[in-house]
């Protein structure tokens, strides 16, 4: 069964995407050259960008019927750009569940996540002192720990070396075949996604 | 109280020669602005002749369309000085700022003038003098804010966007710079009313006691028109940012210019 799919989006006359599938419960890779529009597609997908025409269905609701708020909270993006406030690990969370109006989770599940994430730093860490692949983990990390229906991760493995891309990856598609957390990846590292993927679409660079 | 002594044109000239000291000091000191100076000098007795004799024209023939005219040219200006400075405001905000300085800079001056001194709003002795400090200092904290905010905007486009992903809403992720854009521009007034009397007589009441007006009526005027330029100033920078932002995100809670 699929989640979301999109059929004969046009984004800006630039981007022509081909009908695209994504199956729940899986781990989905997209795949394609730069420009080709992989960052734009989770964006259109989350809401936060609409396409000149076309449909995105998710859930058997066309996007534009869904609150667009609830539709982001369903359909978690964790964009490429890395964005975590001054102060420790544990503020960081409480600051994120603080906007999501939600109560700072205990430290077990913050830990917990930080471990799938391969971010294992004490609590009391301080981010700005932090390396950018280990900022990388702990952003993933707090992303995860709202356990969204989709996680959709840009370029998840950017600012990290093989060894920890391929852990990380590991950690995420096992924690969402547990929960039945459908993934979408955008990712130009073939190799990880022919690893992790369920299913991966490739993009190429279009014109309408 | 004694009336102002009148200076004569032969005494008002050996002020200038204060500018030559100032001169000498550039100089000495390498400051390569004599251009500068000579530029600002002239422009300055230039300007405030002009101004002197249109003043004196209006008081001499006071009409409400001098008024007007005045009123209307001063908001102008200073609507203008304000989108000039902050060119990455979009057209929604730039209305938001001119109806935002408009109203509270009228309103405030209207019952300033009428409630509070009790004058005519066409009465140009009280409107001119205290209609340009009012809507000046509004001028001042509305680019200021807009500032702080457009900085605010550049600087956290990450933020905006990683929260924006999270299913946060527009506002609640604008509004904490919105708040902050209003405290920047409020707290140099709110500092200024703290010093007041100690540091420095204020211009208002100096200018009231030189040309012979008791102490205590001067201190009344300056009292009431500190609270005025608060007040606008506070006014006209929550409506600028307040009406302002809502332009930059759509009805599907997408950021404008992201």
């Amino acid at each position: 069964m699929d989640i979301i799919s999109l059929s004969q989006v046009v984004f800006q006359s630039m981007i022509r995407y081909p009908d695209i599938k994504i199956p729940k419960g899986k781990t989905t890779f997209i795949h394609g050259p730069s420009g080709c529009g992989k960052s734009t597609l989770l964006k259109l997908i989350n809401g936060t960008i609409s396409p000149d025409s076309g449909e995105i269905v998710f859930n058997g609701n066309n996007i534009d019927d869904i609150d667009t708020i609830k539709l982001r909270r369903d359909i978690l993006l964790v964009s490429q750009s890395v964005f975590l406030f001054s102060g420790t690990i544990e503020e960081n969370f409480k600051k994120y569940y603080e906007y999501r109006d939600q109560e700072t989770p205990s430290k077990e599940h913050m830990e917990k996540f930080l471990q799938i994430c391969r971010a294992e730093f004490p609590l009391e860490t301080r981010c700005e002192t932090m390396s950018g692949g280990e900022r990388q983990r702990v952003y993933i990390a707090i992303f995860l720990s709202f356990m969204p229906e989709v996680l959709m991760l840009d370029e998840p493995t950017s600012a990290l070396d093989n060894t920890s891309s391929d852990i990380i990856m590991s950690n995420i598609k096992n924690f969402s075949d547990d929960n039945d957390m459908t993934t979408i990846v955008v990712s130009h590292y073939l190799p990880l996604a022919q690893k992790y993927g369920d299913n991966i679409i490739a993009l190429e660079r279009s014109r309408p | 109280m004694r009336q102002i002594a009148a200076i004569s044109l032969v005494q008002f000239s050996i002020v200038y020669i204060l500018l030559l000291v100032v001169l000498a000091v550039m100089k000495k000191a390498k400051i390569n602005q004599t251009k500068l100076l000579f530029v600002a000098s002239v422009r300055l007795t230039l300007q405030l002749t002009l101004a002197g004799f249109i003043l004196t024209y209006i008081f001499e023939n006071p009409h409400p369309i001098f008024i007007l005219m005045y009123l209307t040219s001063m908001i102008l200006f200073a609507i203008h000085r304000v989108l000039s400075k902050n060119k990455c405001v979009n057209r929604g905000f730039k209305i938001a700022i001119s109806l935002s300085l408009t109203c509270s800079g009228l309103g405030i001056v209207i019952f300033f003038v009428t409630a509070v001194v009790g004058q005519s709003i066409f009465d140009p002795q009280y409107v001119i003098p205290l209609s340009g400090m009012i809507i000046g200092n509004a001028m001042t904290g509305v680019n200021l804010a807009t500032k702080t905010f457009c900085e605010s905007l550049s600087e956290k486009r990450q933020q905006m966007e990683s929260l924006l992903n999270l299913g946060v809403t527009p506002q609640k992720i604008l509004l904490p710079m919105v708040n902050q854009a209003l405290e920047t521009a409020l707290l140099p007034t709110l500092n200024s009313m703290l010093g007041m009397g100690i540091v420095s007589l204020p211009g208002m009441m100096t200018g009231q006691i030189l040309s012979g007006t008791l102490p205590t009526t001067a201190i009344l005027y300056q009292i009431s028109i500190m609270i005025a330029i608060c007040a606008v100033v506070c006014l006209s920078v929550f409506g600028s940012l307040y009406f302002g932002y809502k332009t930059l995100y759509n009805s599907r809670n997408q950021f404008l210019y992201l």
